[in-house]
């Protein structure tokens, strides 16, 4: 039985001469939460920019749910279910923060200009995103903001509207790039709690990049460590301490408790 | 100084302004929405307009279906310039989209038998042994409304009022259309878009059809600016549609503040008298210019005009400031 969700074989790709995912190989199981990890220019944002399509791999296939989506543009990939959120997190500044959720919703009428004749069908959908995007936002916490623009927002505070955007998209998987970098430890608290519930409640599937190995330890169902463009490890989360290559080229003589 | 006291000078200030709001309004769903810096706009009103005249002119179309033509042909324009270039990202876009106009001006400028080159529109070969005019239809319609102001206007009511009355309607219903579109989500992408692709498209958004289409949306009201302009200067000629004329626009843009579209219409006004106006200039500094050397005088206060607004209400005089200064 294959309950994988997501296959990536042996992508390939290079800017000018570096080659920044030098024939990758890794899978994802429903359901799981597997994380990437790997020294800085490992080439795990790039790994993530190949599976959201943002970045097209010069050789190797990716399959999500059967599918080859290497090809797709990012938008039909978001459409297919993969929502991903960004390094650093970004923002629509100018828009408000409630705003910046509705974008996240699907198969919007509105968005298509026909339906500009068809308000009744719009402003039903509106309302109802609107709803969802503000239950989004109790979620996360971030609610007292939603009438602001998304640029008086804090570093953090940007990851959580981010996180529950990303969620607004109804994704099948969540790509979170470093969710935890640069988030004071009762946020990642409240960030933990929330990818739980979504986890118990709403199955999803989650493949992170991350730094904090301490997190990833501990949320993790599969660490994927990458080196120099290659996936060097993939296994459970202790086995990789155990992994000379992981040692040499990540982790160092440093030890976790 | 005796025409700064006649009515129909105002009138045509009044008008003018009403078909440059128009045009703005284009710009202002490119610009002021989807953060796209189009500056070869008024090709779009060249191409409807020419479009129009030629139909009207030299085949003898009827002038509705001529002018639906010449929107419809504006639109086109608009698609193909945005198919060709939209991809291209923000600068490089506004430097081909004045290259755009220029083509369209010479191919009209160099096409004598078609558009009647240098001599405009009054050089086109007509249908038969008729005047060769388009405004046949129009004036029927502006004489009728005339006839109907004189009794509350009097003598004042004429032609001219007609048309700036029909203008402002039209300007009225466009800025009501284009406020209400942007209050969709169509626009709520757009706005997303004119600070980052990756987002939207992340959330599964088409970014190039979003800007496409207000590419487009912004050319079919580039052209109907362009069908009313051929009306009001009754003859066409290529040096209507110098890239100038885009530059106004922006001007009346940044003005009114580029994200809202309430100002546009006061904007256009603003710049209508600055425009007109500056011909009553005789006063001391101005009256060591001659009348042509005073004609210059308003690109000058435009200039300066953009340069006090960017330095002490950059976003306009309606805009949002908080919408400008989140960076």
């Amino acid at each position: 039985m294959n309950n994988l969700i997501l296959e990536v074989n042996d992508v390939a790709v290079a800017f000018g001469g570096i080659k920044a995912v030098n024939g990758a190989t890794m899978s994802v199981e429903v359901g799981s939460v597997t994380s990437v990890i790997g020294p800085n220019g490992a080439g795990k944002t790039t790994l993530f920019n190949l599976i959201s399509g943002a970045t097209k791999p010069d050789s190797g296939t990716i399959l999500f749910q059967g599918f080859e989506i290497q090809k797709l543009l990012p938008h039909k990939i978001a459409g297919r279910g993969i929502v991903r959120t960004f390094q650093g997190a970004k923002v629509i500044k100018r828009l408000s923060v409630l705003e910046n959720l509705m974008l996240g919703a699907q198969n919007n009428p509105g968005d298509n200009l026909i339906n500009f004749f068809n308000p009744r069908a719009r402003n039903a959908f509106e309302k109802q995103a609107r709803d969802h995007a503000m239950a989004l936002l109790k979620q996360v916490g971030i609610e007292r903001f939603a009438n602001d623009y998304a640029g008086i927002l804090s570093g953090g505070q940007r990851k959580l509207l981010d996180l529950a955007r990303a969620l607004m998209a109804e994704p099948v998987m969540l790509l979170l790039d470093e969710p935890f970098a640069g988030v004071n430890p009762t946020l990642v608290e409240k960030l933990l709690e929330v990818l739980h519930a979504l986890r118990t409640e709403h199955h999803l599937t989650f493949l992170l990049v991350e730094h904090d190995l301490e997190t990833v330890m501990n949320i993790s169902d599969r660490v994927v460590v990458m080196a120099e463009g290659q996936v060097i490890a993939d296994g459970l989360p202790n086995s990789i301490y155990e992994n000379q290559a992981v040692v040499d080229a990540y982790l160092g003589t440093r030890k976790l408790k | 100084m005796t025409a700064i006291l006649q009515p129909g000078f105002w009138v045509f200030i009044l008008t003018m302004s009403g078909i440059y709001g128009i045009f703005t309004l284009g710009l202002q769903v490119q610009y002021g929405v989807g953060g796209i810096l189009n500056f070869g706009h008024v090709g779009m009103m060249a191409l409807s307009s020419y479009t129009m005249a030629i139909l009207v002119i030299a085949h003898g179309f009827n002038f509705w279906i001529a002018a639906a033509s010449g929107v419809a042909v504006a639109a086109l324009g608009g698609a193909f310039l945005g198919l060709t270039t939209l991809r291209l990202r923000g600068d490089y876009f506004s430097i081909v989209s004045i290259a755009f106009s220029e083509i369209v001006r010479y191919v009209i400028f160099n096409s004598d038998g078609l558009t009647g080159g240098a001599q405009g529109s009054l050089a086109i070969m007509p249908i038969g042994d008729a005047y060769p005019s388009y405004t046949d239809t129009w004036d029927t319609i502006l004489y009728w409304i005339r006839d109907h102001l004189t009794p509350i206007f009097g003598e004042i009511a004429d032609r001219d009022m007609a048309m700036g009355i029909l203008v402002w309607i039209t300007l009225g219903i466009l800025l009501f259309i284009v406020s209400r579109v942007e209050r969709t989500s169509w626009a709520r992408v757009l706005r997303a878009t004119r600070e980052d692709d990756d987002v939207p498209s992340a959330l599964g958004k088409n970014v190039f059809r979003f800007r496409l289409q207000a590419v487009i949306i912004g050319s079919i009201i580039g052209g109907i600016a362009g069908i009313y302009w051929a009306l009001q200067v009754t003859l066409l000629s290529p040096d209507d549609f110098l890239t100038i004329v885009t530059f106004y626009a922006w001007m009346i843009l940044i003005l009114s503040g580029a994200t809202k579209v309430k100002g546009l219409a006061i904007a256009a006004i603003f710049f209508g008298f600055l425009y007109g106006g500056t011909r009553f200039f005789t006063f001391w500094p101005f009256s060591f210019f001659d009348s042509s050397q005073r004609s210059y005088m308003r690109i000058m206060i435009i200039g300066i005009v953009l340069i006090v607004l960017m330095i002490r209400r950059p976003q306009g005089i309606f805009g949002k400031r908080e919408e400008m200064v989140l960076e």
